[in-house]
């Protein structure tokens, strides 16, 4: 359902006194399926947020091509991936002056239907219905603005879902009841889901565990299969040491 | 009467789509046009003829109040005085605002100058919206004075905004507050084209345990231009905030200038200025739930600017 072909991102370096870019991604292909719940996982710095930014809209490839449903959509605007059905949950989600969790909830399921919001906060069920009348703004807490956006991220009904580290700030006791839901919305609705994420729950759910490294998938297969490189991964934290250092090579 | 645009200007400065029951006063063109007082409140025109007195008797309770100015075609400056006196233990709501209808090459401008005093224990909203529209060229000034004094443990919360059409304003506030006094001011403006505003605000806290909270939303477009300086002296105990917020669109000036001055150990000053660009955040978050980008900078400028 949705086909990445030889996408490449790069950047102008950022640090002082480095000129050129930065390879981010570099003719990255892969295809996934409808309907399969993707965990994708990584060491920091990998590339994972950026991918997913690439495949919603919010950075935009330097070549390569995205095609969703069988349309090409790689030079389609953010809002225009919107509409055809993509959903993304940030990270770290917005947080606006003035405008409450009822409407950012109405712009998203497109209603300003009181029921129908009503019908939405119980769908996600981690979240209770006095929620609405919460202004989305600095004062809410952590846990309460990822409450929010997976709400809003549920609401678009997407064809594909995609969840940058849905876990950030959200307590312990909560993270099974959202990977229930997001489980319940793939099975229910076909929802194409991918994770973003460093929680073993989440990578447990998944069909199918990816692991991005430098850019690419070094990985495709279950979590069990991916322990040992996980394992790997996180005890070893030279890479990201070495990184950038001149004569330097892993061999790891 | 009321013209059509009479009743446009009404509906966007005081929520009004007709003669408003309870106690009231229209100007239209410099002139009385409607007025009526209620068993407790009175309004009467002053000894110079310059504007109204509104007294407010001890004890009112739930009782609002609607003061709106009009000005429409006229090419006048149309200059205002009112004084307010709030009794004591009183609870009420003022609706005011000036809206202003330029159909030709004649400037209009309205000067208004509100002095309010609010006597212990009581309560006051204000609400002041500034609002101008038509196809002329003559320019709309709006030059709003707002002086409060309040008295022992009484509060007041004022909303003030100019949201679209003024050219040029020159807004002042002050306040004097006593024991226990407090303040929330909220001023909301939006400056567009070449419009220019200067706003000034001045909150003396001289008495102990006095408050004073200052919100100030601005959003600058085209080339306009929008200055915003406040002051907080605290010369007792007490507790003052200042925040000021700016978004800037395109070749916008702004200047915010909150300053804070103490001549008490036990005064507590604080502010925040932020003046930037609408945040990309906000504007992807929208745009990945299907706005356009006008759409989500819409949103966003209607919230910033919502007070509540």
């Amino acid at each position: 359902m949705l086909e990445i072909k030889n996408l490449s991102f790069h950047v102008n370096q950022s640090e002082p006194g480095e000129t050129g870019q930065k390879t981010i991604l570099n003719n990255f292909s892969y295809t996934f399926e409808r309907g399969k719940f993707y965990g994708i996982t990584g060491p920091n710095g990998s590339g994972k947020t950026t991918l997913a930014k690439l495949i919603m809209g919010i950075h935009s490839a330097s070549s390569g091509n995205l095609v969703f449903e069988g349309t090409d959509i790689t030079e389609n605007s953010l809002t225009e991936r919107a509409k055809a059905g993509i959903a993304y949950s940030f990270q770290n989600p917005a947080r606006f002056k003035g405008i409450s969790f009822r409407q950012l909830l109405g712009i998203a399921a497109q209603t300003e239907d009181e029921s129908v919001l009503q019908e939405i906060v119980a769908r996600v069920g981690v979240c209770s219905l006095d929620f609405l009348d919460k202004p989305v703004d600095s004062k809410l807490s952590g846990g309460e603005i990822k409450k929010i956006e997976l709400a809003t991220t549920i609401a678009r009904n997407p064809k594909l879902a995609i969840y940058d580290e849905p876990d950030t700030g959200i307590d312990l006791w909560t993270i099974g009841p959202m990977i229930d839901l997001l489980k319940k919305e793939q099975k229910e609705n076909q929802t194409t889901t991918l994770v973003v994420s460093h929680n073993k729950n989440f990578l447990a759910a998944a069909d199918v565990v990816l692991i991005l490294k430098k850019g690419q998938f070094v990985y495709e297969g279950d979590l069990d299969g991916a322990i040992p490189m996980l394992t790997n991964l996180s005890t070893c934290t030279l890479p990201d040491l070495c990184e950038g250092e001149n004569d330097v090579r892993c061999y790891r | 009467m009321l013209d059509a645009i009479d009743k446009e200007l009404l509906k966007k400065v005081a929520s009004l789509e007709k003669i408003p029951k309870g106690a009231y006063n229209i100007r239209k063109n410099g002139k009385l046009l409607g007025r009526q007082s209620s068993a407790n409140i009175t309004i009467e025109t002053n000894s110079r003829n310059t504007g109204i007195n509104i007294i407010i008797a001890p004890g009112t309770k739930n009782e609002s109040l609607h003061i709106p100015v009009i000005l429409a075609d006229v090419g006048m400056t149309d200059t205002v005085e009112n004084n307010f006196i709030i009794g004591a233990d009183s609870d009420v709501t003022i609706i005011a605002g000036c809206g202003i209808h330029c159909g030709s090459k004649k400037d209009e401008t309205h000067e208004g100058l509100h002095e309010f005093t609010i006597n212990e224990n009581a309560r006051m909203s204000y609400i002041e919206k500034h609002y101008a529209f038509g196809d002329g060229k003559g320019k709309r000034a709006l030059n709003p004075k707002t002086s409060l004094t309040l008295e022992k443990n009484s509060h007041a919360e004022l909303i003030l905004e100019q949201i679209s059409g003024v050219d040029k304003a020159n807004r002042v506030t002050e306040a004097n507050l006593n024991e226990g006094a407090s303040i929330i001011l909220k001023e909301n403006v939006l400056t567009e084209g070449n419009q220019e505003t200067l706003s000034k605000a001045s909150l003396l806290l001289k008495g102990k345990d006095s408050s004073a909270n200052l919100i100030a939303r601005s959003v600058i477009k085209g080339n306009s231009r929008q200055d915003l300086l406040v002051q907080l002296d605290g010369r007792n105990k007490c507790y003052g905030h200042i925040e000021c917020d700016a978004i800037i669109f395109d070749n916008g000036k702004s200047e915010a200038s909150p300053a804070l001055r103490a001549e008490h150990p036990d005064a507590e000053l604080t502010h925040e200025a932020s003046i930037g660009k609408i945040a990309d955040d906000q504007l992807m978050k929208l745009m990945s739930l299907g706005l356009s980008y006008d759409e989500a900078v819409n949103w966003i400028i209607q919230g910033f600017l919502r007070m509540d």
